[in-house]
């Protein structure tokens, strides 16, 4: 049979509940006049009564949607066209009961109306209704203040479908208003959260207990609180966690973002802010609502002067907070990623009353929330979220979010050009991990990307590694030997030795092989023509360091970065300063509240239960909590005694110029990609490159084959022995006898 | 020439015009009645409004103990008089309703017991002086949805007034008035019937 | 008042129970002059509404009429002003006339109590005569059916009290109503008038036992 074009509905058959059909479709459907079908469409469906067009053509389909399910409630698809087999003649037994709730236009209405009255009109409303249990009757067409019945169950329940007749008893389960409704189908849909289940639960329960339980503590003659700030960096999920525990409470959401609010006419904006306040105490009235301030900070900053716009905003929201009664029941809820510019006054009990501080996620959280965003990707099995959430260090949900996109996207790009599975695997999410980078550390100075460096790049030296190692990797990798034996992740590593001689390598190694998060920070990026700017930078890298951990931070060339303060000739000067930030930046009192990161857990000996890998996840989490420092220097000398003690700068790592069998290994890796012809011997040169740093020796290779370059005319396919050896005559070392000898004794 | 059962259910909707039309001029004087209730309805919440807005104590009046209490019960007996009046009308109203919503559940009893032996065509079959079966159920459902609807927002306006809610009584004969909306489906629908009721 | 009651007056009922004499005679008769009057008040309560409405519309519009020759004032001021001129004129003396009226249905009212006060008085004289013939305990047989004499009396004080406090509000009114600074107190002063806050709803009944007791109404 030809399909049918469906057409708006005649504003005649406006609340006939009826359901235009050409003649011939009826009669094939086997519809008399009148007869119940339900009709589905795209989202939904609707329950008419088949009624002959009046100008008896086929083809087209007109439908009152009167009775609908939920999905279709406010506006029917348009321009659509459906299959005869979507029309479903239906037999309607008459109902006996129905139980219903009913949505209302006003606040007013619903509070006025005695519920008798409403229980007689939605009777008479209902009267020769055909209904589908959870489909909404549409009763607009009254014109009252009465708009949608929701058919919550009906009696007998045999069946789904039924006619109301006088006869039918109607018990209303309650009464909502249509903008509580919507808001609550609108709820139904809200993402799932990760990570946050402890800040989210107390959220919860702050908003519960008042909301929920207000009598109880008025009894107990406890004033609930009203106010509570969320601080954390952007992108942690501040608006998210709201808007979640908000629709798992069922309570309504009035949303302020601040500069929404604010208007150019002076005094428009204190009257947005009332309107605001005026709407949520009228949303209050009829169940728990929220008054959720996006972006705070931007609203109200910090009071200054005497006659800014924002001080009399400010002024506004502070008067409006403690206008609020005990009987306005409802919850502020702020965010700001910036409460240090927040005006004081509003973070005092009685306005925000609590504030709960999410941190950048830890890698617990992160493995939660990455876990909450694949379910519903399809992830390969083979995708090991805990190693992904170790490598994910300052990554915030929205990275991780963005992260996972990113990484469905590389795989739907790579599996459209063969149209296999769509399934996202571990190599689509560390391609990814190179395109998205943690906001963290977003505009941070020390920002790095570094081409990684595995250990093997790095000739000789292995004692040094070895001590690297030591410090860096085994408390990610064996932190329950760590805690077993009661060992304590060093604070810091001093690299010392002559120039050239691979400390920078060495660190970019280190860091590349644990994953950390790197920062490094030279002289040129602190120093700023102000007093007090640099010493701020310096911590402000610490505070964004501390956000991501665990995270090595690297301060090439300390000496010139950081004086001592023994032998400068100005007490006062910036290194000085810089040197005493630096101090107690790595020893100081505690951290700030307000970098407070997941609760504070502590390792339990006994009750070992949970599974062998949680345990490490666990044991990483508490031993890697701290920044670890690494300095590089070739001057020891000109440092400060007190950076080097123990608690600070705890292994002093000594970097010794190449012997012959390290200068050997460095040979051996830079002529790795070198087409060495075989007279060349490496051990030959690495005895006569005696006080050659590792750098010299890499140029010494370099300079060979330029050299081989200049002999062959660019077609040089080789470099021979004589190359190297030219190149080494024409090189003097770099590192003296006497050199070495003030590194072997200077310090201590 | 039809069916018996056609010509069966044409008498029922014969009769069920009949009623209608009847009903129909209930209807309009009962309304006719409501209008000045319901403007001196307006009138008196008016007068207990300015009432409220007029200080006695400021005005030549103030010599007068009790006054303002005692006028505003006068003006409560008198709207509680004319509330009462106009519920009695409701009644009325309602009482024309439900005689239709009884034609019309008589009529579709009557086609459901014939529905056997009525195909789509019977029921869609119509002439010059004859509309169909179906339009006639129709135009019968649709003036019967137009009792309902009309009765209910009625019903609605009167029962939703709070004597203590001036603006709102104020505003209800307005109200009323924008109720008797302009195109009265049943005077059309016995308008298109008229051939058919006089065919007998 | 509805015309239901009818006029009972003195003359039609009184002639058949010719039999009643001396106090329950006189007592009859004021309760059938009770009714009159407050029928005649009704009355002159509703013309007084008219003239009292017409007076506080024609002030509304006078206002309205002063509000926009301000406004029309600035652009055409000596073509409008003759006319505008000519026009108060004429709604004042409409005015006046609507106010000599009120005046007059003020003084019928005045009247009319000052009779009320009368009976109210003869009905006293009534109750002194029967303390002076029977002692303070007053007559043991009821005049009509059971109440005392002081009852009849309390119902005619009552109904006095009423009247004339409610008289001196129309005077009042009579006073202001022309005066009214706002549209709202025009309207309370007329709502006043027309529902007689001082007039309770119960001086009805009072009247109707009046008549009942006395024998006009059937029992």
């Amino acid at each position: 049979m030809e399909s049918l074009r469906l057409l708006s509905a005649a504003p005649s058959d406006r609340g006939s509940q009826r359901c235009r059909l050409g003649p011939g479709l009826m009669s094939a459907l086997g519809l008399s006049l009148g007869s119940p079908l339900l009709v589905s469409v795209p989202g939904g469906s609707c329950l008419c009564t088949a009624w002959p067009r009046a100008d008896l053509a086929e083809g087209f389909l007109q439908m009152d949607p009167k009775c609908c399910s939920l999905s279709l409630i406010s506006q029917l698809p348009a321009h659509l066209n459906l299959e005869p087999g979507q029309l479903t003649p239906v037999s309607c037994p008459k109902l006996k009961g129905v139980r219903i709730t009913v949505v209302v236009q006003s606040v007013e209405f619903k509070k006025h109306t005695p519920p008798r009255l409403v229980h007689e009109l939605v009777k008479d409303m209902l009267r020769g209704v055909y209904v589908h249990q959870g489909f909404v009757i549409n009763l607009e067409d009254f014109d009252t203040d009465i708009r949608y019945v929701v058919i919550e169950s009906i009696n007998p329940d045999s069946d789904t479908i039924g006619y109301i007749t006088s006869k039918t008893g109607v018990e209303i389960s309650g009464i909502q208003t249509v903008r509580h409704y919507r808001s609550q189908l609108q709820d139904q849909n809200t993402v799932a959260l990760g990570g946050l289940d402890e800040v989210s639960a107390s959220l919860r329960e702050m908003l519960q207990l008042p909301l929920l339980y207000p009598n109880t503590l008025s009894a107990l003659g406890v004033s609930c609180p009203r106010g509570v700030l969320l601080v954390g960096p952007p992108g942690v999920g501040k608006t998210l966690l709201v808007r979640r525990v908000v629709g798992e409470v069922g309570a309504s959401l009035v949303v302020v973002r601040g500069p929404e609010v604010v208007g150019s006419r002076p005094g428009e904006s204190e009257e947005k802010l009332r309107m605001v306040f005026e709407r949520a105490r009228s949303a209050a009235e009829e169940g728990p609502c929220v008054l959720f301030l996006d972006e705070l900070d931007s609203l109200c900053p910090r009071r200054t002067g005497s006659s800014a716009p924002e001080n009399r905003l400010v002024a506004q929201l502070l008067t409006l907070m403690d206008g609020m009664n005990q009987s306005d029941r409802f919850l502020i809820v702020g965010a700001t990623n910036r409460p240090d510019s927040l005006d004081p006054a509003l973070r005092r009990p009685g306005r925000f009353d609590r504030e709960v501080i999410i941190g950048a996620p830890t890698l617990q959280q992160r493995k939660a929330i990455l876990s909450v965003l694949c379910e519903r990707m399809p992830v390969c099995p083979s995708v090991n979220l805990a190693e992904l959430a170790q490598r994910t260090t300052g990554y915030v949900g929205a990275d991780l979010s963005a992260l996972c996109r990113e990484a469905a996207m590389l795989a739907i790009r790579e599996n459209s050009k063969d149209s296999g599975e769509q399934a996202m695997g571990m190599k689509h999410f560390l391609e990814a991990l190179k395109s998205v980078r943690p906001s963290c550390l977003r505009s941070s100075l020390g920002r790095t990307e570094l081409s990684p460096v595995t250990w093997e790049q790095i000739g000789g030296l292995d004692e040094v590694k070895l001590k690297l190692r030591q410090s860096i990797e085994w408390p990610m990798r064996y932190p329950e030997a760590f805690v077993r034996l009661g060992l304590s992740r060093p604070r810091g590593v001093l690299l010392y030795g002559p120039p050239g001689c691979a400390k920078t390598t060495l660190v970019k190694a280190a860091a590349a092989s644990s994953h950390c998060a790197f920062l490094s920070v030279s002289g040129a990026e602190l120093y700023s023509p102000y007093v007090g700017d640099s010493e701020k930078a310096l911590a402000q890298l610490f505070r964004q360091a501390r956000a991501c951990t665990p995270c090595i931070l690297f301060l090439d060339e300390i000496d010139s970065l950081i004086g001592s303060r023994s032998n400068s000739q100005t007490p006062n000067s910036v290194q000085t300063r810089l040197l005493s930030v630096l101090l107690n930046e790595m020893d100081g009192v505690g951290l700030k509240t307000l970098e407070r990161r997941g609760t504070e857990k502590i390792l339990q000996a006994e009750g070992a239960e949970e599974s062998h890998p949680q345990e490490e996840l666990d044991c990483q989490e508490v031993c890697n909590k701290d920044v670890m420092v690494v300095a590089a220097t070739n001057r020891p000398d000109c440092l400060d005694s007190a950076l080097l003690r123990p608690g600070r700068l705890d292994h002093i790592i000594y970097v010794p110029p190449p012997e012959q069998q390290a200068r050997l290994a460095i040979l051996k890796v830079c002529t790795k990609l070198m087409p060495v012809s075989s007279d060349v011997c490496l051990e030959e040169l690495a005895t006569n490159t005696e006080l050659y740093s590792g750098a010299d020796l890499e140029n010494l290779c370099k300079e060979a084959a330029l050299l081989a370059l200049l002999d062959k005319n660019m077609e040089a396919s080789t470099i021979e022995h004589t190359h190297f050896l030219r190149s080494l005559n024409k090189m003097s070392p770099s590192l003296t006898a006497q050199q070495i000898n003030t590194y072997q004794t200077a310090p201590r | 020439m039809s069916k018996p059962a056609v010509i069966s259910l044409h008498q029922a909707l014969r009769r069920s015009f009949v009623c209608l039309e009847n009903s129909q001029k209930v209807w309009r004087s009962v309304l006719l009645e409501c209008g000045p209730l319901m403007e001196s309805l307006g009138n008196l919440a008016e007068q207990s409004a300015a009432l409220s807005s007029v200080q006695i104590s400021n005005t030549p009046l103030r010599d007068f103990p009790e006054l303002e209490d005692r006028l505003r019960f006068k003006l409560s007996q008198a709207t509680d008089t004319v509330l009462s009046k106009l519920n009695d009308k409701m009644s009325s109203l309602q009482s024309v309703r439900d005689s239709v919503s009884n034609q019309l559940s008589a009529v579709q009893q009557q086609f459901e017991q014939n529905s056997d032996s009525l195909d789509v065509i019977d029921v869609t079959e119509r002439s010059a002086a004859t509309p169909s079966v179906a339009d006639m159920m129709e135009w019968l459902q649709d003036a019967e949805r137009h009792y309902r609807q009309q009765f209910l927002r009625r019903k609605t306006l009167l029962q939703t007034l709070r004597v203590d809610d001036f603006s709102l009584l104020e505003s209800a004969p307005k109200r009323w008035k924008s109720l008797d909306s302009a195109e009265d489906p049943v005077t059309d629908t016995l308008c298109k019937v008229s051939f058919f009721m006089e065919s007998q | 008042m509805e015309g239901e009651s009818g006029d009972i007056t003195a003359s039609s009922s009184n002639r058949k129970c010719s039999a009643v004499t001396g106090s329950a005679r006189k007592t009859k008769d004021n309760a059938a002059d009770w009714h009159n009057l407050m029928l005649k008040w009704e009355r002159l309560n509703d013309d007084g509404f008219r003239a009292a409405t017409s007076i506080v519309n024609l002030r509304r519009s006078q206002s309205d009429r002063l509000l926009v020759d301000e406004s029309s004032s600035s652009s055409s001021p000596s073509l409008s002003s003759a006319a505008a001129a000519a026009q108060q004129v004429a709604a004042a003396a409409e005015l006046q006339d609507e106010c000599v009226k009120l005046q007059e249905v003020v003084d019928k009212m005045v009247a009319v109590v000052t009779k009320m006060g009368r009976l109210m008085t003869s009905q006293r004289g009534i109750r002194d005569l029967e303390e002076f013939q029977f002692g303070p305990e007053g007559r043991k047989v009821p005049l009509f059916h059971s109440w005392t004499s002081k009852q009849l009396e309390d119902s005619c004080h009552f109904l006095f009290a009423a009247f004339s406090q409610e008289l001196r509000l129309k005077q009042t009114i009579l006073q202001e109503v022309a005066h009214a600074a706002t549209p709202d107190l025009g309207l309370v002063y007329l709502s006043c008038w027309l529902h007689q806050p001082f007039i309770p709803p119960n001086s009805r009944l009072t009247l109707e036992a009046l008549l009942l007791e006395t024998g006009h109404r059937p029992l």
